[in-house]
């Protein structure tokens, strides 16, 4: 990717590539009360404050 | 193709609140204890947060029993409740784990 | 070797040589290859997968797959789309010339989250909490600009609440169109000075293929 790339940029690509899209299913579904709720990536999830992170840390 | 609009303001809504999630953590046992605690619940707060986010789109979704959104309400209760609780053992408040990021965002 | 994959599309001549085409129910998956221990939540690889979807929507329409799903066979694959193929086939078929925008503007007056000890029952807190959700509102000056500058571009449009912080305005526009979103975007900067918001385009089939929005 370009290296000028805002950070806000960057952050709209990957709120399209982690929250967006289709769910196929049957992956890691997390149940809470027994209703199974969507994918939860836990590993995605701390992915997304990590690479956050690092974006706003370019920034200072 | 990205246009934005008043980007000062949006980035004052992305405005990123000090790590939440310590990037070294100390070696003096206290500080350590301390920061391992907020690592921990910054974790399980991130997880909660979209769990209830996860909650909320099966609500949009409106194909849930009534049963079923009695228990994704009361397991919501219950996680804020022992988020709570597990804040309050270690002493850390919620701007300690508070990890605001504005509107465009992954998570909340 | 595990495969993490990216889109669903018609046709391998869509997917090939930019990723792997991977031939499951009726449908062709585009996915790229990695080692099984490659943790998914790396920031390199997420941008490579980003960077390979860009280039494959410049090719043609997809319906885009959350990022983290992996798959090690072709049945793995074919039980995880399970009976969603029909239905995303024909959004393929229907949408081939279209693409998706995005329009986010903050929430004009976002409200409190609800207080859990107010409620006596966890369907009544899940209610409130939905309730609070989509009470996140936009100017109406907003909307009405929105409306005729960028919706009026589009085929479909939805305002869709995903937080309580923030409103958008997903559409459905003609690939040709595309080009004329930057000048719409300037016009609804004059028309809206002071309100921030981002807009951005092209994207692959995500809000429109997404069952919980329909």
């Amino acid at each position: 990717m370009a290296e000028q790339e805002t950070d806000i940029s960057l952050l709209e690509t990957l709120d399209h590539l982690l929250d967006r899209g289709v769910v196929i299913a049957g992956e890691a579904v997390i149940s809470i009360g027994d209703v199974d709720l969507l994918y939860l990536g836990l590993s995605i999830v701390l992915a997304n404050v990590d690479a956050i992170i690092r974006t706003s840390n370019k920034r200072r | 193709m990205l246009i934005t609009n008043e980007e000062e303001a949006l980035r004052q809504q992305l405005s990123f609140t000090e790590s939440t999630i310590p990037e070294r953590i100390s070696a003096d046992p206290e500080a350590l204890e301390n920061g391992l605690a907020r690592l921990v619940l910054s974790i399980i707060e991130l997880v909660r947060r979209l769990l209830e986010k996860q909650a909320l789109r099966r609500m949009d979704g409106g194909n849930l029993t009534e049963e079923e959104i009695e228990r994704l309400g009361t397991s919501l209760m219950k996680l804020e409740e022992k988020m709570t609780e597990m804040k309050a053992a270690f002493g850390l408040e919620d701007d300690d784990l508070n990890l605001s990021l504005g509107p465009i965002k992954t998570l909340e | 070797m595990k495969s993490i994959a990216i889109g669903m599309h018609l046709r391998a001549e869509d997917v090939q040589p930019l990723a792997k085409a991977v031939s499951a129910s009726n449908l062709i998956v585009s996915a790229i290859d990695v080692d099984d221990d490659q943790p998914l939540s790396d920031r390199d690889l997420m941008l490579r997968v980003a960077d390979i979807r860009a280039h494959l929507l410049e090719r043609a329409t997809f319906i885009a797959v959350r990022y983290g799903f992996t798959f090690r066979s072709t049945s793995e694959a074919e039980g995880k789309i399970g009976s969603n193929a029909p239905r995303w086939r024909k959004l393929l078929e229907e949408n081939r010339t279209r693409v998706e925008l995005t329009l986010k503007v903050p929430a004009a007056s976002p409200l409190p989250k609800p207080d859990r000890h107010a409620f006596n029952s966890g369907a009544d807190y899940m209610r409130a909490l939905h309730a609070a959700k989509n009470a996140a509102g936009v100017d109406e000056v907003f909307k009405r600009a929105a409306g005729q500058h960028i919706a009026s571009l589009c085929v479909e449009n939805r305002w869709l609440t995903r937080d309580s912080s923030s409103v958008e305005l997903a559409g459905l526009i003609e690939r040709d169109r595309v080009p004329s979103l930057a000048a719409a975007g300037e016009s609804l900067k004059r028309a809206c000075p002071d309100v921030p918001f981002l807009l951005s385009a092209p994207w692959p089939l995500e809000v429109f293929a997404d069952v919980d929005h329909e």
